[in-house]
C-alpha cells in the first residue's frame, strides 16, 4: 500500500472533546487503525461557525468551510458520527450534508456510529442514518455501530460486546478497503 | 465482622502460553490446595472453587479439593463457587458439605447456582427446559435440608423424603447458603426474596452496572419481609494484582484473553477481548479488578460503596495463568489489598454471615 486509508470522521456532536459519539468513534477508527495504515481528520460540524451556519447554499460557505465539504467528498471511508437528537441526527449534521454535491459519495465506503441516551434509540443507524446515505448512492457497509449511555464511562467505552462488535465490523470491510487502496 | 476478601478458581487446566504443553489435572490439583494453602498463610478470608464438567477444568467436584485444602489450612473459610445445584442432589450435597464442615472445623458454605454453563445437565439426566424450575425446588429442599432433621419434604423433580434423617450435621449451627446470581433479575428477586445472601457474578462492564440487580434484591428482600441491611452480598469478579499496574495488566491480559475465548462469541466464533478493551475494564469505571495493590484496592472499594458489599472474591488466575504468578498475585492480595480494605470498608454490623 502506499498511501494511508483517507478517514474522515463527521462529528455530529456539539462537543469537539470529551463526547461519547467521539468516545466510539475512536475506538472505531483506532481499531481500524490496527488492520491497516489510516489517516484520520475530523469535521466537527458545530465549530464550523458563520461561514457554515449561515451558508444557504455551497456557493456561500467560507474557504475553510470549503476545505471540509471537499475532504468529506473525497474520503476513502467516511463514518458519520452522531449522538441521536429528537430521535434523529442533529440538524446541524444534516446541515453538512445539505451542502455535499448530489453525486460526490457514490460509492463511498460509509460506516455508520451513532450514540443514544439508552438502547431504545438504536435504530436511528437503519432508520435515519442509512436512508441518508442512500440517497447519496454511498457505499454503506452492512455492520453498523451503536452504544448508548450505559457503556461509557465519560467518553471511554466500556462495554465489552461493543469492543467485539467493532473488530467483527471491521475485520468484514478490511478487504474492501485494501481494494480501495490499490486502485487508488 | 470486617469486609472479607477471597480468592475463586475453577480449576483451568490449559496449555501454557509460553510452552504450549498442558498441565497434568494430578498437577493442577496440586497447584490448586497451593493457591488454598497460601491465601490461608496470608491471611484472606475465603477459597472458593467453581464447579465446571468439561476436560478444560479439574473442578467438576468442588468438595474433594476444598476437603484437602481444608486438611491444610487453619482459618480460610472454604466454599463453592459456585455449586450447579439445579443438576445435583441437594440430599447429597449437604452431606458434601456438612461433612466439609466437620473436617474444616466450621469453615465450610456453599454458593448454589443454576449453572451458565450446561454441561452438567445431560451428564446427570436433567432436562435443560427445566433449567429454572430444577434450581428453584431444589434450593428449597436444600434450605429444608439445612433447616430441620429429620426432614419431610417433596416435589417434583425428586422421589419425596418422609421424615428422613440426612447426616451428618455440620459443625456451624446454619450452614451459610449463598445463592450465585449472574445478572439474571429473577435469580436475584428469589435471592432476596429467600432472605439468602447474595453471591452476584460480576465479569465485565461499567462497574456500577449491576445496580439494578442489587436494588431488586434489596426490595424484594423487603417485601419478603427480610431486613436487607442484614443480608451479606459479594461480587465475584476476574482479576490480578500485580506490583505496578502495568505489570499486572500485561500479566493477565493474555490468558484473561485465552479464557475469555470461550465465553466470547460473535457470529458462532470465538472471540480475543481486545487489548484496548481489557485495558478500559481495567479503568476505575470498568468492572475488572486488576493493577497495582491501590488500584485494587479502589476498585474494590468502589463496589463496596456502590452495592454496599460485605465481601470480595476475586479470581485471580483465570485463563490458566502460571503458578508462579498466580501466588505472587494472591500474596499481593492477602498482604497488600485485604488489610487496608477491611480497615476502610464500613460493613453493617448486622450483615454478618
Amino acid at each position: 500500500m502506499s498511501r494511508p486509508l483517507r478517514v474522515v470522521v463527521v462529528n455530529g456532536s456539539p462537543r469537539a472533546e470529551g463526547s461519547r459519539t467521539m468516545g466510539l468513534a475512536g475506538l472505531v477508527t483506532d481499531t481500524l487503525a490496527d488492520l491497516m495504515p489510516i489517516e484520520v481528520q475530523r469535521v466537527d460540524v458545530y465549530g464550523l461557525g458563520p461561514g457554515f451556519t449561515g451558508a444557504v447554499t455551497r456557493d456561500d460557505v467560507t474557504a475553510e468551510v470549503e476545505a471540509a465539504l471537499r475532504a468529506v467528498e473525497a474520503a476513502d471511508l467516511l463514518i458519520p458520527a452522531v449522538p441521536v437528537y429528537r430521535g434523529s441526527y442533529p440538524g446541524m449534521f444534516k446541515h453538512l450534508f445539505d451542502l455535499v454535491g448530489q453525486y460526490a459519495l457514490a460509492n463511498t465506503p460509509v460506516l455508520l456510529v451513532a450514540t443514544g441516551g439508552s438502547d431504545r434509540h438504536a435504530l436511528v443507524l437503519e432508520h435515519q442514518l442509512r436512508p441518508l446515505f442512500a440517497f447519496f448512492q454511498a457505499l454503506t457497509v452492512p455492520v453498523a455501530f451503536y452504544a448508548s449511555a450505559g457503556s461509557f464511562d465519560g467518553a471511554l467505552v466500556l462495554d465489552p460486546e461493543v469492543y467485539s462488535r467493532v473488530e467483527v465490523g471491521l475485520a468484514d470491510v478490511a478487504d474492501l478497503l485494501r481494494a480501495r487502496l490499490q486502485d487508488g | 465482622m470486617a469486609f472479607e476478601l477471597g480468592i475463586i478458581t475453577f480449576g483451568e487446566v490449559t496449555p501454557d502460553l509460553s510452552t504450549g504443553t498442558t498441565p497434568s489435572p494430578q498437577t493442577r490439583v496440586r497447584e490448586t490446595v497451593e493457591q488454598a494453602v497460601l491465601a490461608d498463610q496470608v491471611g484472606l478470608d475465603v477459597f472458593g472453587v467453581g464447579e465446571h464438567h468439561r476436560s478444560d477444568f479439574i473442578a467438576s467436584s468442588p468438595v474433594p479439593l476444598l476437603a484437602a485444602a481444608a486438611a491444610r489450612t487453619e482459618r480460610i473459610r472454604l466454599t463453592s463457587a459456585v455449586t450447579v445445584l439445579s443438576s445435583d442432589d441437594p440430599v447429597r450435597v449437604f452431606q458434601d458439605f456438612a461433612t466439609l464442615d466437620l473436617i474444616s472445623d466450621g469453615r465450610a458454605e456453599l454458593i448454589a447456582g443454576r449453572g451458565s454453563y450446561t454441561e452438567s445437565f445431560p451428564l446427570f439426566g436433567y432436562s435443560l427446559a427445566d433449567y429454572a424450575e430444577l434450581f428453584a425446588e431444589k434450593l428449597d429442599l436444600l434450605l429444608a435440608i439445612r433447616g430441620a432433621n429429620p426432614v419431610t419434604w417433596s416435589g417434583r423433580h425428586r422421589p419425596p423424603l418422609v421424615a428422613a434423617d440426612v447426616a451428618p450435621r455440620p459443625v456451624q449451627d446454619e450452614l451459610p447458603i449463598w445463592v450465585g446470581v449472574g445478572g439474571t433479575p429473577s435469580s436475584a428477586v428469589r435471592a432476596g426474596a429467600l432472605g439468602l445472601p447474595m453471591a452476584l457474578a460480576i465479569l465485565l462492564g461499567p462497574v456500577n452496572s449491576h445496580l439494578p440487580t442489587v436494588g431488586y434484591y434489596r426490595q424484594a428482600a423487603a417485601e419478603a419481609g427480610h431486613d436487607p441491611a442484614t443480608l451479606p452480598i459479594s461480587i465475584n469478579t476476574h482479576g490480578y494484582v500485580g506490583r505496578t499496574s502495568q505489570a499486572a495488566r500485561d500479566t493477565m491480559f493474555p490468558y484473561f484473553s485465552v479464557g475469555m475465548r470461550e465465553n466470547n462469541h460473535q457470529r458462532g466464533r470465538g472471540f480475543d477481548l481486545p487489548r484496548r478493551a481489557f485495558d478500559a475494564q481495567a479503568t476505575p469505571g470498568g468492572g475488572l479488578v486488576v493493577g497495582s495493590p491501590q488500584e485494587v484496592i479502589d476498585k474494590i472499594a468502589t463496589f463496596a460503596e456502590l452495592y454496599g458489599v460485605t465481601r470480595a472474591n476475586v479470581q485471580l488466575g483465570f485463563g490458566g495463568v502460571p503458578q508462579r504468578e498466580h501466588l505472587a498475585a494472591i500474596e499481593l492480595f492477602g498482604s497488600e489489598v485485604a488489610p487496608v480494605l477491611r480497615r476502610e470498608v464500613r460493613v453493617p454490623a448486622a450483615a454478618g454471615a
